[in-house]
């Protein structure tokens, strides 16, 4: 009696967590992390931006038109953000776009697009943070990028097919974000398994919805905008 | 959208926004760096306040962004306080699953009190800018502060076309639910990848007409804009350094007092 009584107590914290955790929990917001980690992640960061940057650089001036086609997909990938997807258990949470983000625009590209994002969804939305930027920039804007785009390139080569090489990219690039979050969260405060258990039982459900609907972006966007797509080849 | 409105109506919105950022970004790293329950709690406290006398903002619509970042440090207070001890002394204590014994000890509650009040006073410091700075002021004082001209460009126009992109995917929501879109889960994502392609689509080609626009009225390569109107906000720099001074001064009657 006394032990199934324990049992009931112990679910309790998890009910609650499982509650409240797609709503936000993908940034790590703002002052959570200690400093000399809050800074050591920028220090990471800054490489990537600082390569994204200078190949953004570098296509703006030999075709000006990227600038703005850029800031487009900048702002498309904002509003994606920002949208409810439809989740397995009825609760509702935030595609990341890491996939699309990856796979239309390149790893490098995306780093700048999404230090751009993350920072307006620190201050418009209080989604992340300042002092997190560089934390959430590593994980949502280099990890996931890097491991989607990489993911839908080996695929392709291995000549999988287009459906299937893009749920995996945009899935495991989502659930690699994840995994990234709860490490950086692990590493502060220890108890990294925690984490790592929250974060698998709320987001391996949306990171097949999120791979499901990339696909599902995918399939539109191949029927209806090839034309549309070809002038992305310019960025 | 978010804070922005807020900004827009704030008291403080000619001010100068370089002296907003200085000041705001002084109370955040102190608060961060001095790793202390009570500097959160002034900062929460103090920032907050100057946010309502100084901005004019009002008190309903700072709780509801206060609101915000609940639910994360709900799940982060909670996996920092309950988590497995071993066999040290405890608050409160359970066998999970019946073999590992997890709990609060006092350790483990102070470290989760100390993580909260500080993500809090840090959360209220930047507030108190995106709450009283229009967007489009900030990214001219980035530009002021030596940030590179390409990225305030894009930030700028990205600020630009996130209103329309957004006004747009509401208004296709909108249509598809009164169409018997996002019914179910399965035709949730249907509707929401159409949803999402057709927006993309509709930006690049818009993206396309705006660099029309743009060529057509002599653009090469630089957005060039004059800078706004403002009041000099030098007095924030002395508001800055007596909040400093009062964080400090909290810091070190914490140190003191408790060992």
């Amino acid at each position: 009696m006394k032990r199934s009584a324990w049992k009931l107590c112990s679910l309790l914290p998890m009910a609650l967590v499982l509650l409240t955790a797609p709503a936000g929990a993908m940034h790590i917001m703002e002052g959570y992390l200690p400093a000399p980690w809050a800074f050591g992640w920028m220090a990471i960061c800054i490489p990537f931006v600082v390569t994204g940057f200078l190949s953004i650089r570098k296509k703006t001036a030999r075709e000006p038109r990227a600038k703005v086609l850029l800031a487009m997909c900048g702002a498309f990938a904002f509003v994606l953000s920002a949208l409810k997807i439809p989740s397995v258990f009825g609760s509702c949470s935030h595609p990341t776009g890491v996939g699309l983000g990856a796979i239309l625009f390149g790893p490098t590209a995306t780093a700048v697009l999404g230090l751009i994002v993350l920072l307006f969804q620190a201050l418009l939305l209080a989604h992340g943070g300042l002092t997190t930027l560089g934390a959430n920039v590593f994980s949502m804007a280099i990890v996931g990028p890097f491991v989607s785009f990489g993911l839908y390139a080996l695929l392709k080569k291995a000549g999988a097919k287009p459906a299937l090489a893009v749920f995996t990219a945009a899935a495991l690039g989502d659930l690699a974000t994840y995994v990234t979050t709860s490490i950086q969260l692990g590493v502060v405060y220890g108890n990294f398994l925690q984490y790592l258990s929250i974060f698998a039982l709320t987001q391996i459900p949306l990171a097949i919805a999120e791979g499901l609907l990339t696909v599902v972006v995918f399939n539109v966007l191949e029927k209806y905008a090839k034309e549309d797509l070809r002038a992305l080849a310019v960025l | 959208m978010g804070t922005d409105r807020c900004a827009y109506l704030s008291r403080l919105r000619r001010v100068d926004p370089i002296p907003k950022v200085w000041f705001a970004l002084a109370a955040l790293l102190i608060c961060v760096l001095s790793d202390s329950l009570g500097v959160g709690l002034f900062t929460l406290a103090a920032l907050s306040a100057l946010n309502l006398i100084l901005g004019g903002q009002r008190v309903g619509d700072l709780l509801r962004f206060l609101k915000v970042p609940l639910a994360f440090l709900a799940i982060g207070g909670l996996t920092i306080a309950i988590r497995p001890i071993g066999e040290a002394e405890a608050l409160w204590a359970f066998r999970l699953l019946g073999r590992w014994n997890w709990g609060i000890t006092t350790e483990n509650l102070r470290l989760s009190l100390l993580v909260c009040g500080k993500a809090m006073g840090a959360v209220s410091a930047v507030y108190f800018l995106s709450m009283n700075t229009p967007m489009t002021d900030l990214t001219l004082a980035l530009e002021r502060l030596h940030v590179p001209k390409l990225f305030v460009e894009l930030t700028e126009l990205i600020y630009r076309f996130i209103f329309l992109l957004a006004g747009e995917a509401g208004r296709i929501r909108t249509a598809q639910e009164s169409r018997l879109g996002y019914q179910g889960f399965r035709r949730s994502l249907g509707s929401m990848g159409e949803l999402l392609s057709t927006v993309f689509v509709r930006s690049l080609r818009r993206g396309e007409r705006v660099f029309s626009a743009l060529e057509s009225r002599g653009y090469t390569g630089a957005l060039a804009t004059l800078p706004g109107q403002y009041v000099p906000g030098r007095w924030l720099y002395g508001l800055a350094a007596a909040t400093a001074a009062c964080q400090l001064l909290i810091l070190l009657a914490e140190r003191r007092l408790l060992p």
